[in-house]
């Protein structure tokens, strides 16, 4: 038995690696090692007052932060039967939808696109293809942008608040973000043709999960068409070689994200990016993981045609910028969001002080574990052989890139 | 000469990674004075090289971490810590309870196979030649201070709270105002009282002011103003540890 360690992956976000197992010259077996140490966040915030809870489960990841803190205050609203007004859910849209534009940029145009220019990097890339380039920067500032004016920093912003937010954007601000989300989407619609040009890798999940909402909900939903809270369906399980523990959907392997989004609510798309996801059914139907990357190019255009619909709704009524006084009391309550990534859960129980009494996080690449090993799996057994030895691990780093991995976020998954 | 940079991150959030990228333009401006050898959030390449400036995320969270710093400090004439995880280890070094013990309550097992490590800050385990805080720390920040490397100067340090900063904006004072917990007179400024503006109080991201800080008076401030002793002794360890005395 030989083994071909991958001992970092890079262009992802945190630390992990791969090793895959070779017998009698055939595949044998993939295990992703997930070594970013653990950072404890359940933990961290039990026994913490609620309101300065969602600061903290800010810091779980940077990338998404946003969607951490939305999960949080959702999570917190729910425990004590607190209802937010329209322009309060819409913000927070607005918000995700930032945090969206952002990270889908990043990751398609500075992570993925080296690969299919065949370059170590974007900054290498840029000498050849700096438009390219350029057009992702373009859009992720604008998402960063979003995500300052809503969550009060383009990281780790603490404006967002249970009941509402510590400041409402301003007139001037949200026409500001009509005008350039108008703007951007002729270059997210380019993104798209560049993006479907991707060849398929991986594996093709047998379950999809998502949130009801396009970016945030009450409930979950799977390909199967039943509707659940997380704990009646999923089990996690503890590995020795990760501190990322594995999901299993009805005991089966699923999978989160951007392809899951378009394809289960293709129905909720804004006309241009149902027109897109129209024209490449066909193809993102087939499965691949990978087709992930083609996903978050058309959810770019949906995030650009949603936030131009949000802002001049907001526009059109005015900004209240009322918070909804909140009285702390014994509850519990689950957030559930999309993040960039996929599905984002934060689960609280909350005593009568307003102190945390339990809390459990479960983040999409923790849920995107066993897929993400079952698809490096499969690709190696379709390349071994074929191919040199950097040029096979070469194809199996793309393949983990395609789901957009974010490690830093994986090993927080506890059950207390 | 160009400069050959290499960006290391330990156990964190990524954010102080990311936020080099968060740079834009500006990232292109340092790369005519740099070269990347390392950096692995966003580039595949890598080489085996002495660097002049190695800049470090992140806390010391395993013995994976520790190794990786240790190469950092060994083949880098200057070594950044950056951010709040790296010069003071940030919120998951403030969880308590020793190592053992927290993976028991996580992953149902004594076993440490991956050998995770109590998390510390950077500056604990090797000498750094410059510390800048902030989770994240803000980019003009380090923007400034590797052109200054570059152009062999020794960057400034800061030394002023977040009060400062919040005056010279004209924001109203939420601590003594509003009566929320702000820890703007004990922390270090330099984020230009960010979160003040958005009218929420200073949670000490940047870490404790150095030196002239009174977390004595602070705390007697926000006992009077009825918050317990407990919370507010959690409040000040967010960040820093048991730095904050009182
Ligand atoms: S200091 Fe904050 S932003 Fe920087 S890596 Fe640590 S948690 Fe992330
Ligand atoms: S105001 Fe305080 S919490 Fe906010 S960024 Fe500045 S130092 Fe950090």
């Amino acid at each position: 038995m030989v083994s071909i360690e991958i001992d970092a992956f890079t262009r992802v976000e945190g630390n992990g690696g791969a090793e895959v197992i070779i017998e009698n010259g055939e595949v044998k077996d993939v295990k992703v090692k997930i070594f970013e140490g653990p950072r404890f966040f359940e933990l961290l915030t039990l026994g913490r007052y609620y309101w300065d809870v969602p600061d903290l489960e800010a810091r779980i990841c940077a990338i998404c932060y946003l969607s951490h803190s939305v999960a949080s205050v959702l999570g917190i609203e729910r425990a004590f039967g607190v209802k937010v007004s329209k322009e309060i859910e819409l913000l927070r849209e607005l918000g995700l939808l930032g945090e969206l534009l952002e990270s889908n940029a990043l990751h398609l145009y500075l992570l993925v696109a080296p690969d299919l220019f065949g370059y170590p990097d974007a900054i290498r890339m840029a000498s050849k293809h700096g438009e390219i380039v350029k057009e992702g920067l373009a859009i992720k500032a604008f998402g960063n942008y979003i995500r300052e004016i809503i969550g009060g920093r383009e990281i780790h912003g603490i404006n967002i608040k249970p009941g509402g937010f510590g400041r409402y954007p301003t007139v001037e601000e949200l026409e500001r973000m009509e005008r350039q989300s108008e703007a951007l989407l002729r270059l997210a619609r380019r993104g798209v043709g560049i993006f479907a040009g991707q060849e398929t890798l991986g594996a093709k999940p047998v379950h999809y999960v998502v949130v009801n909402g396009y970016l945030y909900g009450d409930k979950l939903i799977a390909s199967d068409k039943d509707t659940f809270d997380y704990f009646e369906r999923i089990e996690e399980e503890a590995l020795s070689y990760s501190f990322a523990k594995q999901s299993r959907y009805k005991g089966e392997i699923f999978m989160v994200g951007a392809l899951p989004r378009v394809l289960l609510k293709s129905e909720m798309l804004t006309p241009t990016a149902k027109h897109l996801y129209e024209e490449y059914k066909e193809k993102l139907a087939q499965g691949y993981v990978s087709l992930n990357n083609l996903a978050q190019a058309i959810e770019l255009v949906y995030a650009l045609e949603r936030t131009k619909e949000i802002t001049r709704e907001l526009l059109d009524k005015g900004i209240n910028g009322e918070n909804v006084p909140i009285e702390p009391q014994e509850g519990e309550g689950i957030g559930y969001v999309e993040a960039p990534r996929g599905v984002l859960i934060h689960h609280y129980k909350i005593n009568e002080d307003g102190n945390i009494a339990y809390s459990n996080i479960i983040t999409p690449t923790a849920f995107n574990h066993a897929i993400m090993e079952l698809s490096l799996y499969e690709e190696a057994k379709r390349r071994y052989g074929t191919s040199d030895e950097s040029a096979f691990l070469q194809k199996l780093e793309e393949t983990v890139r395609a789901f957009d991995p974010c490690i830093s976020c994986s090993v927080h998954v506890v059950r207390l | 000469m160009m400069l050959k940079l290499g960006v290391f991150e330990l156990t964190d959030c990524g954010g102080c990674a990311l936020n080099l990228l968060f740079l834009y333009e500006r990232l292109f401006d340092l790369l005519e004075f740099y070269e990347i050898k390392e950096f692995h959030m966003a580039s595949s390449f890598k080489e085996h090289d002495t660097l002049d400036v190695a800049l470090v995320t992140g806390t010391v969270s395993t013995q994976r971490d520790l190794n990786l710093l240790h190469y950092a400090r060994n083949h880098s004439k200057y070594l950044i810590a950056l951010g709040t995880c790296a010069t003071h280890g940030d919120v998951q070094a403030s969880v308590e309870g020793k190592i053992r013990e927290k993976l028991e309550k996580v992953y149902g097992t004594k076993a440490n196979p991956m050998r995770a490590l109590d998390s510390t800050p950077i500056v604990q385990h090797v000498a750094v030649d410059y510390a800048l805080p902030g989770c994240p720390y803000d980019k003009d920040e380090i923007y400034q201070i590797l052109m200054n490397l570059a152009k062999g100067v020794e960057p400034p340090t800061k030394d002023y709270p977040v009060c400062i900063e919040c005056k010279l904006n004209e924001y109203e004072c939420v601590l003594i105002k509003r009566g929320i917990p702000c820890l703007g007179p004990i922390t270090l400024g330099g984020c230009n009282a960010v979160c003040i503006k958005s009218k929420v109080g200073c949670i000490g991201c940047r870490g404790p002011l150095p030196k002239e800080a009174n977390p004595a008076s602070e705390f007697e401030i926000l006992k009077e103003l009825g918050y317990d002793e407990e919370y507010i002794r959690r409040k000040f360890k967010t960040f820093a540890r048991g730095e904050l005395r009182w």
